[in-house]
C-alpha cells in the first residue's frame, strides 16, 4: 500500500530485495510484504515449510509418507518441497505419490498424466487408486446413473476413503495433503457460515485422525497460495490446472472470492482467520460423534455403515438418493447447496477439490 | 507494440486454450489512461478483455483490474512492486497472468 | 433448528393462533413492566394470565395498526393466498427485498411478529424495567428507527395503563434519544446536516406522548468542553490510523463512548442500540478476520462478549433487543408503516468492515437464513460475566423485578469473568494478553503503558506502527479513553510497570 505513492516504472529503478540487497525484488511477499528475490524467496519459502514440519514433529524419522497427489499446484509443489527438504535435511523419510483416479475422461486423466511425470521428475513412486478397482464404478459411470445433482458429495466420500485405502496399500503412517493457507482460512468461514461448531473445532488441526489408521497432516498450513504459485512459476514445476467437468464452475464460491478480496485489503487477514478459528477450537467443547468402524467394509464410521457404503449401495441397488440428504442440520444444508451448485453460484469453492478435508 | 503475454493456472481457458499469445498492442488503438502517450497496464487489461477474453470476462477481471486470486507479473516481476495498474509496459515485454483459483 | 430462535413463529405454526405465548413467568414481566396486571385483570379473578395476555396482544395491534397503504394484497396460487398466521388476510407483496417468512405473512402479523421479537428480547433478558431511564442511539437509520419506535410504543402502552390503573404503584419507563452528530468528520455539506438534524427532531417530537428529550451531540465533544480545538484533534486522531479498517473502528468506538457520555450526564441507566441479526453476523465474521483479542490460554476470543442481549462492560449497560431481527425485516417495518429515516453520515467503505457487510449481504440473497446461522455458531461460545443487566439490591425496586433477574442472568459458572478490557475498543484482555509486550524504548511511561494494555488487533489497526509517534497519538486520545486506560485497570498498570521494569532489568542484564 505504502509503495503505491511513488510507482515508478519498473525498469527504471528496480527495486532491491530486502534480504540480500543484491539482486532484483521479483515478488511481494503477502505474509510480511516484504519484497524479495527469486532466489531469497525459495530460500524462505522452503524454510518456512520446514519450521512447519519441524516445530509441530509432523514427521518421525523412518516414517514412510504418501503425498496425496492430484496433480495440481498445491500437491505438486508439496511433492517438489518435501522431496526436498527430505535431502536436504535429512528427515530421513521414504516419499510417495498417492493418486486417486476418479475416471473422469478428460479431466482426471489428464491431471494423472503430470503426476506420472512428477514420479519421474522428482523420483518419487506413485500409487495410483481408482473409483473402478475400489467401488466398480468410476465418477462417469456414477454421473450417467445420479446425473449432475449431488455428483460432489459422491465424489468426496469416495475420494476421502479413496485415499486411506491407498495409503494403507503402500502401508505408510502418514498422509500428507497439498491444503494451504487460503484453503484452510476459507474451510473455518464456511464452517462459520454453516454453523458446524464440530468441523469448525477441526479444520485447523495440522495433524488430523491420529487416532484413525492413517493420521493426515497439511505442511502448507501457513503458506499462502499466491507464494505456492509463484513458486510453481518460477521453478516452471509442471503442474495441471483445469476446472472439473462435472463441477465446471466449483471455483467460483463466495467464500474464496471473499478471502482473496480480503487479502487484498489485508494480506495477513489470511492467518488471522486461522488464528481465530483456532481460538473457536479451544472455547468450545461440543460432543464429538464417536468414531467406530462400518460393519460392512470396517472404515471408520460414526454409523453401522460408513457413508461411502450407503452411497455404494445405494448406486448398486439403483437408488441413488439414499444416503443424500440426511435428517442431521449440517448434511441438510451441505446437500442444499450442493443442489443449488450448478449453474448458480455457491458459498464454497471446492466441493470438488481434488484432496477434500 | 509488441508484447507476450501468458495466460496459466487456467486462465488459458477462456482465451481458447492458447497459453501464450505475441500481440501487436497499439497505444493508439486505445483511449490511454492519464493522457500520457505510455501504455500501462491498466490499459493492457482494457485491450485484453476486448480482444483475447473469448468466455467468462469475469473470470479474468473485477472492476477494471484482475479478479483478486489472479497473479501478474511483468518480465517475471510481481506487479505489486512496479505499481501493479500504473506499470508502464515497454516493447517487447513479458506479462503473465496466472490464476491461483482453480484446484490444486 | 430454528425453534429457539423464533419461538413466537413457531407456536403461530402450529396452533395459529394469534396470541403469543411464552411461558407464564414472561408474561408476568410483561405485564409488570407494561403496568399492565393492574388494569387487565381488574373484574376478573382467577385463570386471566392468558386472558390479559391475549387483551394486550390485540391492544399491541391496536397500537402498532397504523395504516399501511403498501399494503397490497395478491393472489398468490402456491401459498393459498392466506397469511400463514391469521389465516384471514391477504400476505403481503412488497416490492423491496423480502426474506420468505415476511411474504406469507399478511402486514398486520409482519408487524405484530417482530414486534413479538423485540418484546421478548426485552423481557426474557430483563433489559427494561418500570423504573429505568433509557437512552435510545438514534442514527437515522432504518435498525435504531425501529428500535425508537418498538421502545416508544411500549412506554406508550405502559403510559395509557399507567394512567388507567388505580394505585399507580409501577412507575413507567422514562426514555430519551441521542442522536452523534458526526459531520466534523465527514464532508457533508452543511445545509444537509441541518436538514437532517431537523428531521430527527421532527420524528422524535412526534414520538409522543410520553415525550422525549433529544440530545444532538457532536461528536468532539468528547473532548472537554472548555477547548475548542475538539474537531481538529479529532481529525488529526483519526487521521494518524493509517489503515482503512482502524480508523472505521476507532470511530465506532468513539462513538460509543460518546454515547455513554451522554447517558451518564443525563441520568439514563439503559443504552438501547439498534444492532440487528445482520449487523451482528456481520460482527461475527469482521472479529474472525481481526482477530480481536483471543485469549491465549483457551478461553476462546472476547467476540462472545459483543454478540450478546446484554452488554454492561460500559458503565451503562447497553441493550441489544432486536437481536432477532433482519435488516430487511426493518427495512421491511418502515417502508410498511411509512417510518422515516435520515441518511447521513454514509460513506463508501474500502475497509473490511465494508467487505464483510457486502459479503454477508450476498450470503443472505442465497440463503434467507445465513445470518442467523452466522449469529447461532458464535453464540455457541461462552459469553463473560459482563453479558447480563447487573443485579439490583435496592428496596425501591419492585421484589418481582429482582426476582426476574436473577431468574434470566446467566449463572456465573456459565460465563467467563475479567477484570482487564482494551482502552480502546473495550475488549476484554487476559493477563496473558497485557504480558506479551517487550522491549520498551520510549521514556514517555503513559504512552508506553497505554499501548501495552491495548489489545492485539487496535495494536495492528489503530496504533501507529513507528512507537515513536504512539507519543502524539495518546496525547490526541480524548479523555475518556485516557482516564479508561488509567483507572480501567489500575492493577493491570502496576502489573505492567513491575514487567517494564523486569525488561529494562533483563536487558541490562544481557548485556554485561
Amino acid at each position: 500500500m505504502e509503495e503505491e505513492g511513488d510507482a515508478k516504472p519498473k525498469k527504471a529503478g528496480p527495486r532491491q530485495c530486502c534480504v540480500c540487497n543484491q539482486r532484483r525484488a521479483a515478488l511481494k511477499r503477502p505474509k510480511t510484504l516484504e519484497q524479495i528475490c527469486r532466489e531469497c524467496f525459495y530460500r524462505v519459502f522452503e524454510e518456512e515449510i520446514h519450521q512447519v514440519i519441524v516445530e509441530n514433529q509432523l514427521f518421525k524419522p523412518g516414517e514412510r509418507i504418501a503425498i496425496g497427489a492430484s496433480g495440481g499446484k498445491d500437491s505438486t509443489v508439496l511433492a517438489y518441497v518435501l522431496s526436498e527438504l527430505n535431502r536436504r535435511n535429512n528427515y530421513g523419510l521414504d516419499l510417495f505419490l498417492l493418486s486417486v483416479d476418479e475416471g473422469i475422461t478428460g479431466y482426471r486423466d489428464d491431471s494423472l498424466e503430470t503426476v506420472k511425470r512428477n514420479e519421474i521428475q522428482y523420483g518419487l513412486p506413485l500409487k495410483v487408486v481408482s473409483y473402478k478397482d475400489l467401488y466398480g464404478w468410476t465418477m462417469d459411470e456414477m454421473v450417467k446413473m445420479i446425473g449432475l445433482k449431488n455428483n460432489c458429495t459422491f465424489c468426496g466420500v469416495f475420494r476421502r476413503q479413496a485415499l486411506d485405502r491407498g495409503a494403507a496399500l503402500l502401508k505408510v503412517d502418514k498422509l500428507a495433503t497439498g491444503h494451504n493457507a487460503d484453503d484452510i482460512a476459507e474451510t473455518v468461514l464456511l464452517n462459520i457460515l454453516r454453523g458446524d461448531i464440530a468441523r469448525l473445532s477441526r479444520c485447523t488441526a495440522i495433524t488430523t485422525g491420529e487416532d484413525g489408521p492413517i493420521p493426515r497432516c497439511k505442511p502448507f498450513k501457513y503458506t499462502y497460495e499466491k507464494e505456492i504459485v509463484m513458486y510453481a512459476y518460477f521453478k516452471r514445476l509442471d503442474y495441471f490446472s483445469t476446472e472439473c467437468i462435472y463441477s465446471p464452475n466449483a471455483y467460483r464460491g463466495f467464500a474464496r472470492e471473499f478471502i482473496k478480496d480480503l487479502e487484498r485489503i489485508r494480506p495477513r487477514a489470511i492467518l488471522d482467520i486461522i488464528k481465530s478459528g483456532e481460538d473457536f477450537r479451544i472455547s468450545t467443547s461440543t460432543k464429538m460423534p464417536e468414531q467406530g468402524t462400518c460393519e460392512r467394509c470396517g472404515y471408520i464410521s460414526s454409523q453401522k455403515w460408513c457413508k461411502a457404503c450407503v452411497l455404494l449401495e445405494g448406486l448398486n441397488r439403483g437408488l441413488p438418493k439414499l444416503g443424500i440428504g440426511r435428517s442431521r442440520g449440517l448434511n441438510q444444508e451441505n446437500s442444499k447447496d450442493v443442489k443449488k451448485g450448478n449453474g448458480a453460484r455457491s458459498i464454497e469453492s471446492k466441493q470438488c477439490g481434488s484432496l477434500d478435508f | 507494440m509488441q508484447l507476450t503475454l501468458e495466460f496459466g493456472g487456467g486462465l488459458e481457458l477462456l482465451c481458447n486454450s492458447v497459453k501464450i499469445h505475441n500481440v501487436n498492442v497499439e497505444p493508439q488503438d486505445i483511449e490511454l489512461q492519464g493522457g500520457t502517450k505510455k501504455l500501462i497496464m491498466k490499459d493492457l487489461l482494457t485491450w485484453i478483455r476486448g480482444n483475447l477474453i473469448k468466455e467468462r470476462p469475469e473470470m479474468f477481471m473485477k472492476g477494471d483490474t484482475v479478479r483478486p486470486g489472479v497473479l501478474v507479473l511483468v518480465n517475471d516481476c510481481d506487479w505489486e512492486l512496479s505499481g501493479q495498474l500504473n506499470t508502464t509496459l515497454e516493447e517487447k515485454d513479458v506479462v503473465v497472468f496466472i490464476s491461483t483459483l482453480h484446484g490444486g | 433448528m430454528d425453534l429457539d430462535k423464533k419461538p413466537n413463529l413457531t407456536m403461530t405454526n402450529k396452533k395459529g393462533s394469534k396470541a403469543l405465548r411464552p411461558n407464564s413467568s414472561l408474561l408476568a414481566i410483561e405485564a409488570e413492566l407494561c403496568g399492565a396486571f393492574n388494569m387487565a385483570c381488574n373484574g376478573s379473578d382467577s385463570g386471566c394470565r392468558s386472558n390479559c395476555y391475549r387483551n394486550r396482544d390485540e391492544e399491541d395491534e391496536e397500537v402498532a395498526a397504523v395504516p399501511s397503504p403498501e399494503t397490497k394484497p395478491v393472489a398468490n396460487g402456491n401459498n393459498q393466498g392466506l397469511c400463514i398466521k391469521c389465516k384471514a388476510n391477504q400476505p403481503m407483496s412488497f416490492a423491496g427485498r423480502r426474506t420468505d417468512d415476511d411474504a406469507r405473512f399478511c402486514g398486520d402479523c409482519f408487524r405484530s411478529n417482530l414486534f413479538g421479537k423485540f418484546r421478548l428480547a426485552v423481557t426474557s433478558n430483563a433489559m427494561i424495567c418500570p423504573t429505568d431511564n433509557v437512552l435510545v442511539a438514534f442514527s437515522g437509520g432504518a435498525s435504531s428507527r425501529v428500535a425508537l419506535q418498538f421502545v416508544h410504543e411500549m412506554q406508550h402502552k405502559a403510559q395509557k395503563n399507567f394512567d388507567a390503573s388505580r394505585d399507580r404503584s409501577l412507575p413507567v419507563f422514562g426514555v430519551g434519544v441521542a442522536f452523534i452528530d458526526e459531520s466534523s468528520i465527514f464532508t457533508v455539506p452543511e445545509d444537509e446536516v441541518t436538514k437532517g438534524i431537523e428531521d430527527i427532531r421532527l420524528i422524535v417530537s412526534s414520538l409522543t406522548p410520553p415525550t422525549k428529550e433529544l440530545h444532538v451531540v457532536p461528536i468532539e465533544s468528547l473532548y472537554s468542553s472548555d477547548s475548542n480545538d475538539g474537531s481538529d484533534r479529532l481529525k488529526k486522531l483519526l487521521d494518524a490510523v493509517c489503515d482503512a479498517t482502524g480508523k472505521e473502528d476507532l470511530l465506532v468506538y468513539l462513538r460509543m463512548l460518546s454515547l455513554q457520555k451522554i447517558a451518564s450526564e443525563n441520568g439514563y441507566n439503559r443504552l438501547v442500540l439498534g444492532s440487528c441479526t445482520s449487523r451482528i453476523a456481520c460482527h461475527v465474521l469482521t472479529a474472525t478476520v481481526k482477530v480481536r483479542t483471543f485469549f491465549q490460554q483457551g478461553h476462546g476470543y472476547s467476540l462472545p462478549a459483543d454478540i450478546q442481549y446484554v452488554d454492561s462492560r460500559w458503565g451503562v449497560p447497553v441493550v441489544l433487543p432486536l437481536r432477532d431481527c433482519l435488516i430487511q425485516e426493518l427495512n421491511m417495518l418502515c417502508h410498511l408503516d411509512g417510518l422515516k429515516t435520515v441518511e447521513l453520515n454514509k460513506n463508501p467503505s474500502s475497509s473490511i468492515n465494508g467487505l464483510v457487510s457486502s459479503f454477508v449481504t450476498l450470503l443472505q440473497e442465497e440463503n434467507p437464513s445465513r445470518e442467523c446461522t452466522i449469529v447461532r455458531t458464535a453464540g455457541k461460545l461462552t459469553p463473560f460475566h459482563f453479558n447480563r443487566i447487573p443485579e439490583i439490591n435496592d428496596s425501591n425496586v419492585p421484589l418481582a423485578t429482582q426476582r426476574r433477574q436473577k431468574r434470566y442472568n446467566l449463572k456465573p459458572t456459565e460465563s467467563i469473568s475479567s477484570e482487564s478490557f482494551c482502552p480502546i475498543c473495550n475488549s476484554p484482555l487476559s493477563k496473558s494478553d497485557l504480558l506479551s509486550f517487550k522491549n520498551v524504548e520510549s521514556c514517555d511511561t503513559n504512552s508506553v503503558l497505554f499501548s501495552a494494555a491495548c489489545c492485539s488487533s487496535c495494536r495492528f489497526q489503530i496504533l501507529p506502527k513507528d512507537p515513536s509517534s504512539v507519543g502524539d497519538f495518546y496525547s490526541l486520545l480524548p479523555q475518556p479513553v485516557v482516564a479508561r486506560a488509567k483507572c480501567g485497570s489500575a492493577d493491570n498498570y502496576s502489573l505492567l510497570r513491575e514487567q517494564i521494569k523486569d525488561c529494562i532489568l533483563s536487558d541490562s542484564e544481557d548485556e554485561t
